[in-house]
């Protein structure tokens, strides 16, 4: 009997999951429109940068791209392998100069960078701040220093019992009142800025964690071989804290890249705010569904990409599989 | 005969009370290897501690290879020590994301200043001298204990000290793991190190020892040659310890 009852549920299931993926398929290729999409692929990549130069902002997503397909999938050994710390770290110096020029390049002001381009810059530029930051703050709430310790305790909880959205309005709002007449942060910058003093408390949690977890043996270790507090942070303690702190700053960086999205409140014009202005043209009206179901592709996509680096980056880390 | 480490009366205490080296005095001389028994929590441990700076003294002094350690000393004199006197632990504490050439040459280069040829090239003299010299580009997670504690004395003797301080060496390891590292420190003693060791391997004091210290609740009760020691012990309290330990 019950098992009669079981079959005809089960089909029952399948049919209505059958039907509604047969009307999303059916709706994604006959009933959606995605010129509103395809024809803005550029504004989508780049914002509104001057035509001319638009190709320095597409080197800079380009760069990426590849850097991450010969992370993942290039030589496990040898040079390429071996320089790929380098060429990851030259990547954000060198994003920043081809989007704002200068040095040879035409200037171009922060109002017009946007896209993809600008999630881009945001995430690691807050992301880049934020890391030194927070490992500072995690030491800090490890100090023997009375000060240092209430102080980054203060500030940690402080920062975590604040919404993001608020931090980046009082970033927009408030910096400029603390600063003298005349001197001006542009409005990415300032947002960078709020972005990573906000992170770098959540980084500085999860790094404590990491110290955490090495034991004080280490650190005695290192000491009886006669290295110095300092060489002893640097060479045993934080190598291996960084190893176990590795999964949650994996999900810090994708909580920051996705989190870059609040910037379009702020009217920048990141991958939300670029959408945003899309749908508010009239030649898109109404075209909600297709805007936002790209969108999540895209954010999917790169937040896929940060989580398979951060995975392979594991691997690598770890002596013992990595040698395999 | 040159006096390698004279502690005079060392107290340290842990809890209001409860003294963990109840007034500890002794000399331990060049070339001389003295292991230290007694009961757990008898102050053993905490004792060769203090001769590298990792216990501070609540009063007392010790001289370390002509280097003052009191109450009041600075980090500086400390670095001063660790550099000359190596330490093997019981857990033998490597480095476990370095490579076992890496673990026995970053002493050498960073303190020491080596260049990392030298350094790498003294750190396989050493896992030779140890018997594991294959093991050198393995981690230390894939090594057996006994392989390990090897490696953590050949660590030690990388930075070519005057004294070598065991705080249990072997009491982590399997029963059939005990012979290799004791047979590495019978080697060492041989050598003429300097070695203050702290174990419970009587076999090992009978045989490598030129004196046997007996310590129970923070004070020294006994120190003999470890043929009377074992054969005929002044004390009553070390004779009731050797006959729980037979």
């Amino acid at each position: 009997m019950n098992r009669w009852l079981d079959r005809w549920l089960t089909l029952m299931l399948l049919a209505l999951l059958g039907w509604a993926g047969w009307s999303c398929l059916h709706w994604l290729w006959h009933g959606a429109d995605w010129t509103v999409v395809v024809t803005n692929l550029p504004l989508y990549a780049v914002g509104s940068y001057p035509d001319a130069e638009r190709w320095r902002p597409l080197l800079c997503i380009v760069a990426v791209v590849v850097l991450i397909v010969i992370t993942l999938l290039g030589p496990r050994h040898g040079g390429w392998r071996r320089s790929l710390p380098l060429l990851w770290s030259a990547m954000a110096p060198l994003g920043i100069w081809l989007l704002a020029g200068g040095l040879g390049l035409s200037p171009v002001g922060t109002q017009s960078w946007g896209g993809f381009s600008l999630t881009l810059l945001l995430t690691a530029g807050s992301g880049l701040l934020a890391l030194p930051l927070g490992v500072l703050l995690a030491l800090g709430r490890r100090s023997d220093l009375p000060v240092l310790r209430g102080g980054s305790t203060a500030y940690i909880e402080l920062m975590r019992a604040i919404p993001l959205i608020a931090v980046l309005f009082f970033g927009q709002l408030l910096i400029p009142l603390f600063l003298p007449p005349g001197v001006e942060i542009n409005r990415v910058l300032r947002a960078v800025v709020a972005f990573a003093l906000f992170a770098a408390a959540y980084i500085a949690e999860d790094v404590r964690g990491g110290l955490q977890a090495i034991p004080p043996t280490q650190r005695e270790a290192a000491a009886v071989l006669g290295l110095s507090p300092w060489q002893s942070l640097q060479l045993v303690v934080l190598p291996q804290a960084f190893r176990v702190a590795l999964p949650s700053l994996t999900n810090q960086a994708v909580g920051l890249l996705q989190n870059t999205s609040l910037m379009a409140i702020l009217g920048l014009v990141e991958l939300l705010g670029i959408s945003r202005s899309l749908l508010a043209n009239p030649a898109f009206i109404g075209r909600y569904l297709e805007v936002y179901i790209w969108l999540a592709a895209v954010y999917w996509l790169a937040c896929t990409a940060m989580a398979l680096l951060a995975r392979h980056l594991e691997i690598q880390l770890d002596p013992v599989r990595s040698a395999r | 005969m040159t006096i390698a480490i004279r502690a005079t009366d060392l107290v340290k205490s842990y809890s209001p009370g409860l003294n963990a080296l109840d007034g500890v005095s002794l000399e331990v001389t060049t070339g001389e290897v003295l292991v230290v028994m007694g009961p757990s929590g008898s102050g053993k441990s905490t004792l060769i501690r203090t001769f590298n700076g990792l216990e501070t003294l609540d009063s007392g002094s010790l001289d370390v290879l002509g280097v003052r350690l009191d109450a009041a000393h600075e980090e500086r004199q400390v670095r001063a020590i660790r550099e000359r006197v190596g330490m093997v632990f019981q857990q033998f504490n490597l480095f476990p994301h370095l490579s076992i050439l890496d673990n026995i040459s970053l002493a050498p280069i960073k303190v020491q200043k080596r260049a990392k040829a030298a350094a790498e090239q003294l750190a396989i003299e050493l896992l030779d001298q140890m018997g594991i010299r294959e093991q050198a580009h393995k981690y230390p997670a894939q090594l057996s204990g006994g392989q390990q504690q090897r490696v953590a004395i050949a660590r030690a003797l990388a930075l070519d000290p005057e004294v070598m301080l065991f705080d249990e060496p072997t009491s982590a390891l399997d029963p059939e793991r005990v012979k290799e590292v004791l047979d590495a420190m019978r080697q060492l003693a041989k050598g003429g190190m300097t070695m203050v060791v702290v174990t419970h391997e009587l076999g090992f004091a009978r045989e490598v020892a030129d004196r046997v210290m007996f310590m129970d609740q923070g004070r020294v009760i006994e120190t003999s040659d470890p043929q009377s020691f074992f054969s005929n012990a002044k004390e009553e309290r070390s004779r009731r310890f050797l006959s729980q330990m037979m």
